[in-house]
């Protein structure tokens, strides 16, 4: 067990940070350090700003210990810190409106049909051999900062960070049924840009 | 119900989740085994999280772990003198 880590629960360790016990609290900030960083950075988009949500989200979870009490698990509330952190620096750092993705979404004709060809449609997964290459992994990652707010937060949580859909419920304070609604559209969104990527046209 | 690619399409993450009745699911698969397009298009909507997953990968940076410890243990004193 690496230095500063504990094997208590995660449960364990913040009832004895609630109850004052202050190495508890540094052994909880030690264990969810790592992960609380990559959310915030998934979030931002921005390794600077990550490092400020980071600082500021363990201030304010130590700050707000009292309240975690009635809270189901100590890393759903975490997140939700993280989250709000994150979202409230991005909207402070970036007024600008962000140019929407809505032109990948999938098209059909009117009788429902896709109107792209199978081949056309597959295009998306040949990104999986291409996305080591740093030119287009920056604008896949760019591509997730246009996602809108609400929609970026679910998919992160969802299928980046592979949290369940009920866990990412209890983090966002919504029902699970919007939470697949927010990750199917980004999504639908993030797969016509990857397919758009792929044809060279994004 | 008559399924078609859009409306496949509008159910697909309730259909990957298990959320779907199951007249709505069988009526979803029936179309898509039939369907090249929508195949084509649940393998490229399914492999999206992984391509994001790898092109978003990051490790903290060993100085801000140092730096948030420093900022958590002055914080603790603080509080512990308040």
């Amino acid at each position: 067990m690496a230095p500063g880590e504990s094997g208590d629960s995660d449960d364990a360790l913040a009832a004895r940070a609630v109850a004052g016990d202050t190495s508890a609290f540094e052994a909880l900030v030690t264990r969810y350090q790592s992960r609380a960083f990559r959310l915030a950075w998934r979030l931002t988009g921005s390794e600077h700003d990550a490092a400020d949500v980071l600082q500021e989200s363990f201030l304010q979870a130590y700050r707000h210990l009292s309240s975690f009490r009635c809270e189901a698990r100590f890393g759903t509330w975490l997140y939700r810190i993280v989250t709000n952190a994150a979202l409230m620096q991005r909207r402070a750092r970036d007024r600008r409106p962000t140019e929407s993705l809505d032109a990948f979404l999938p098209a059909f004709d009117e009788a429902g049909t896709h109107r792209a060809t199978p081949e056309a449609l597959l295009l998306t997964s040949r990104v999986e051999e291409l996305i080591d290459r740093k030119s287009l992994a920056d604008k896949a990652r760019a591509a997730v900062g246009r996602l809108p707010d609400a929609c970026r937060a679910a998919f992160v949580l969802r299928d980046l960070e592979d949290l369940p859909t009920g866990e990412v419920a209890d983090v966002l304070g919504i029902e699970p049924a919007a939470v697949r609604q927010r990750v199917h559209r980004a999504r639908l969104l993030l797969r016509g840009y990857l397919n758009a990527l792929a044809k060279g046209s994004a | 119900m008559t399924p078609t690619c859009q409306s496949g399409v509008d159910l697909l993450m309730d259909y990957l989740e298990g959320a779907l009745a199951p007249d709505v699911r069988a009526a979803v698969e029936r179309h898509v085994a039939g369907c090249e397009r929508c195949v084509a298009f649940v393998e490229s909507y399914r492999k999206t999280p992984g391509i994001l997953r790898r092109a978003t990968a990051a490790t903290m940076p060993s100085d801000l772990a140092q730096e948030l410890r420093e900022l958590i243990r002055a914080e603790l004193r603080k509080s512990g003198e308040g």
